[in-house]
């Protein structure tokens, strides 16, 4: 059998719709796709944070979202192994290369900025790309739109101050 | 502190079988195939991700407005069917903005999101595990001070949706046809022309 080795937007659009369904359906888990609440979990439990007022907010969700992202790293990992054959330990990406510079310990440290901000906007904002977009705008929610249309407009002008050399040749 | 991990695991998993959104491997099985289609369509790379924030790759986009725009309209008669119902967030309007400012900055420099950022750890990015575990640091610290966060991130102008907005089944069809929309019509642009394959 012949698999394809990468999936186009298309395709793979349609299976994440399809998953979402299948997540919201009480046949499934009869909740949304989300992921940051997740990592707010084990942060809030690695540091003993398990007393304080919003841990028991969100330990449902978070500890929800604690399995689901095991079953995304295993899936991850799998995809990336056997069908798209890209597993690799690597620290610096190609574009960043391109478009920044070759620097190591610059990656890493912007690596830590980067994540550090993601981790804390989200939860800021009470949601993520999962939450807020792929589940929140599936669902027409008001808070969804606003956040994507906050995130995509910034996201942007973010890609033109950071990064340099952007003019086509 | 706390690193034991089989406690984080046992108390974990014994707050998911309390709630009724399924079991353990029905779980690990949806965020498995979460991981199959983001790591398969290569949205899980820096490249391609930071490759939008700098317009020079338009396949995360294009994937998530088709993707949102065909499960919209399915999950509206889901939920009409009585198949699955609504789960909404508020419209806390300073969390929403000051968050999504402060998550789409880090985005564009970190070229990856809480979703996709496991998947990409799971082939092997040492930069996206660094941010990944600053990611932990930003949650402890975010619970830490959510007493105080609590005043920025109002008003709260409750859960609302367009739908209840324009009570008309045809305004899903409009809604989920426009974003199939820019979804065709982003441009059909792909990284790859600018770094080779990923």
């Amino acid at each position: 059998m012949n698999i394809p080795r990468r999936l186009g937007w298309i395709p793979a659009g349609i299976a994440l719709a399809i998953l979402i369904w299948f997540t919201f359906s009480q046949w499934g888990a009869n909740r949304p796709i989300g992921a940051s609440t997740g990592i707010a979990y084990m942060g809030a439990w690695f540091f003993g944070l398990t007393d304080t007022e919003y841990f028991k907010q969100i330990q449902k969700s978070g500890s929800w979202e604690v399995i689901f992202l095991i079953g995304v790293l295993l899936g991850g990992a799998f995809t990336s192994i056997f069908i798209t054959k890209t597993f690799k330990f690597r620290i610096l990406p190609p574009l960043w290369k391109k478009h920044k510079n070759s620097s190591v310990a610059s990656r890493l440290f912007w690596s830590f900025i980067g994540g550090f901000m993601v981790v804390f906007g989200a939860r800021l904002a009470g949601g993520c790309t999962s939450g807020h977009f792929l589940s929140g705008a599936s669902q027409t929610a008001v808070s969804g739109l606003i956040f994507g249309g906050v995130a995509i407009v910034v996201l942007i002008v973010t890609g033109r101050l950071f990064y340099k050399n952007l003019k086509d040749s | 502190m706390n690193f034991n991990i089989f406690e984080f695991f046992s108390q974990t998993i014994d707050l998911v079988q309390k709630q009724n959104h399924g079991s353990i491997p029905l779980i690990l099985f949806i965020g498995f195939v979460f991981g199959v289609i983001i790591q398969w369509s290569r949205v899980d790379t820096f490249d391609k991700i930071a490759g939008f924030a700098m317009l020079k790759g338009f396949k995360v986009p294009k994937m998530l407005f088709f993707s949102i725009g065909i499960a919209s309209i399915g999950l509206y008669f889901m939920i009409k069917m009585g198949w699955a119902s609504y789960h909404i967030k508020p419209i806390m309007l300073g969390g929403l903005i000051l968050g999504g400012v402060i998550f789409a900055i880090g985005m564009a420099i970190l070229g990856l999101c809480p979703g996709t950022g496991p998947v990409a750890v799971s082939e092997g990015n040492i930069d996206v595990l660094v941010g990944l575990i600053a990611g932990i640091f930003a949650g402890a610290l975010f619970t830490y001070f959510y007493g105080d966060l609590q005043s920025i991130m109002g008003p709260d102008y409750g859960k609302l949706t367009l739908t209840q907005l324009i009570d008309a089944d045809w305004f899903i069809f409009l809604y989920g046809a426009a974003l199939i929309a820019i979804g065709f019509l982003l441009p059909n642009r792909e990284i790859e022309e600018e770094v080779g394959e990923v």
